[in-house]
């Protein structure tokens, strides 16, 4: 199969005000055309980090990404987000199709391109309904279909599901494994469940606590067409569980230890975080 | 797969309604805050006794003037009994005065909120969105709109004598600060994760303005609108008072030097029914233009 990201010594420093922190150190990771990988790891791992890095709204510090774009006339990624992130301003049909009305594509491609998406997330009801309408599983539905309508070559998933209560997360992970077994796109998924990413992936990466590193990574030999049901009573998925779940411990439990001493990767992603430091200083 | 989905639909509306209420942008934050009324009105027309109670009250007080003045508690001479204002609203109509002052006001303020309003939108579009247009131009703003507009009428005069074109640049020049900073605010109070989104997604410049900037910002646009419109109806006033010789600005002032008071009080009732279809005409306007927000 061929290379589609190379990632080699990838380092990423955010430089705060009487420091400079460490999200991503020294990250090397191959994936492959077609490859559905899970990264794995405690919260402040710098996982949304890197994927930002990868979706090219957040710059390396250090090292090399090599994406290979094969196909000039689609977009090259296309990043689900973890938090609502669908416009509440659009209604569901023009959400999913954003990114195509920005690269200007016709309007019956368009068209046609939402509505099958539309039909294969089950809103045909809610097409023209608001976000302010929908269910928080149906917006997420919405914000995956958004993506995949854009037909990227690579599609990045930021814990898309975390929000979602249990029942909702099991029929989203359904849908999105019916989805991508149909299109085989590359996908680079972070999420912090290690059930989650052995249900969807065929490789799990496991980063290890501040500051963000590879760990290890293990190949997820489960036959595909997979059935949630299914894998959850497979011996074969336990025993990788009980394997990942060994090596995550660990890494959470030293996440814990260093809590209060390092700052979670997403307060760099928000410009807000100094104000309240410049406040606790003024009141002393 | 549709009949999967759990029926809990309507969860999610509040916290959009609260969001817009939720920390105002920067220095005008509370400029920005009074969009907070909207949900507030949806509770007031619920209820039958409301429209009743709300009529009650000003056919009360129209009542007692009535009958002050005859009893000599209200001089008659500053405030005309509301019967002898009518009689004057009347004889006004029908010779056409009361119709012209209207019009011509009613055109001043047109023109003047447009040539306001327009460039207030895309200024305060660009501020919102680009940084650098902001570090610029802030400073200017911030400089220049505490002055009160009504200071500058004397300059204003200077350079444009007494004609139309000052009374527009005088009521321009109000609604523009009130438009500029609430849609500067709103674009501000987008949520970040928007513009990540249409960035990774391949937006344009111009898809920011008009796919993201606008609509997101339009709740707070409304709010400067609505102000900047209070805006236009208290400067209009003014500008009619020096050196025109139409308008309802006029007709008060012009009443006032013939103890017209009954003249004035017309003039009154004209200013408010203004100011009411104008704030109609925007909240109708404002349900067309923004489906998206729950009222």
């Amino acid at each position: 199969m061929a290379e589609k990201i190379v990632i080699k010594g990838l380092t990423k420093e955010f430089v705060t005000k009487d420091r400079i922190v460490t999200a991503v150190k020294d990250v090397d990771l191959t994936i492959n055309e077609g490859e559905f990988v899970c990264i794995v790891g405690p919260s402040g791992c710098g996982k949304t980090t890197l994927l930002r890095i990868l979706a090219d709204l957040e710059t390396e510090t250090r090292g090399e990404i090599r994406i290979t774009h094969s196909d000039p006339s689609k977009p090259l990624n296309s990043m689900v987000f973890q938090e609502q992130s669908i416009f509440p301003w659009m209604n569901v049909r023009k959400n999913i199709g954003f990114g195509l009305r920005c690269r200007r594509v016709g309007k019956k491609i368009i068209d046609q391109t939402v509505d099958q998406y539309i039909q294969m997330i089950g809103l045909q009801k809610f097409a023209d309904a608001y976000p302010y309408q929908l269910s928080g599983g149906m917006k997420q539905r919405v914000s995956v279909a958004r993506a995949f309508a854009n037909d990227p070559e690579i599609l990045l998933m930021d814990e898309p599901f975390a929000a979602l209560d249990e029942q909702n997360k099991i029929m989203l992970q359904e849908e999105l494994l019916k989805i991508w077994e149909a299109e085989r796109k590359t996908v680079v998924f972070i999420t912090h469940s290690i059930d989650e990413a052995l249900i969807l992936a065929d490789r799990v990466i496991i980063m290890t606590s501040h500051p963000g590193t590879f760990k290890m990574s293990v190949d997820v030999d489960l036959p595909r067409p997979r059935r949630i049901a299914e894998l959850r009573s497979d011996p074969h998925f336990n025993r990788l569980f009980t394997e990942l779940w060994g090596v995550l411990r660990e890494e959470v439990y030293k996440a814990k230890a260093s809590e209060g001493l390092t700052v979670s990767d997403d307060e760099f992603h928000d410009d807000h975080s100094r104000t309240l430091a410049d406040e606790s200083r003024l009141v002393l | 797969m549709a009949e999967k989905e759990p029926a809990v639909t309507q969860a999610s509306g509040e916290d959009l309604a609260a969001r817009a209420v939720a920390d105002g942008a920067g220095d005008y934050g509370d400029l920005a805050r009074t969009s907070d009324r909207m949900p507030r009105k949806r509770r007031d027309s619920g209820t039958r006794w409301g429209g009743l109670l709300g009529f009650l009250s000003p056919a009360v007080v129209l009542i007692l003037w009535e009958i002050a003045v005859p009893l000599g508690l209200v001089d008659g001479r500053f405030f005309p009994p509301p019967h002898a204002i009518a009689g004057t609203f009347w004889k006004l109509t029908l010779d056409g005065t009361l119709f012209s002052d209207v019009w011509v006001s009613l055109v001043r303020i047109v023109l003047g909120f447009l040539a306001g309003a327009i460039p207030g939108l895309i200024v305060g579009l660009s501020m919102g969105l680009f940084r650098p247009v902001r570090w610029l131009l802030r400073p200017v703003v911030s400089a220049t709109y505490p002055i009160p507009k009504l200071a500058l009428m004397p300059l204003i005069i200077l350079i444009f004598g007494f004609g139309e074109t000052q009374k527009v640049i005088t009521i321009a020049l109000g609604t523009f600060f009130m438009v500029l900073i609430n849609t500067m605010a709103g674009v501000l109070n987008l949520d970040k994760i928007y513009l990540d989104v249409a960035k990774n997604y391949g937006a344009n410049r111009r898809d920011f303005y008009t796919r993201i900037a606008l609509p997101g910002a339009m709740p707070l646009i409304f709010t400067g609108l609505e102000l900047g419109m209070g805006m236009a109806l208290l400067l209009i006033v003014a500008a009619e008072m020096t050196g025109a010789v139409s308008g309802i600005g006029y007709r008060i002032w012009a009443a006032q030097a013939v103890f017209k008071t009954k003249e004035m009080f017309v003039a009154f009732i004209m200013i408010s029914l203004l100011g009411y279809l104008f704030a109609e005409g925007l909240s109708s306007l404002q349900r067309r233009v923004i489906p998206w927000k729950q009222l």
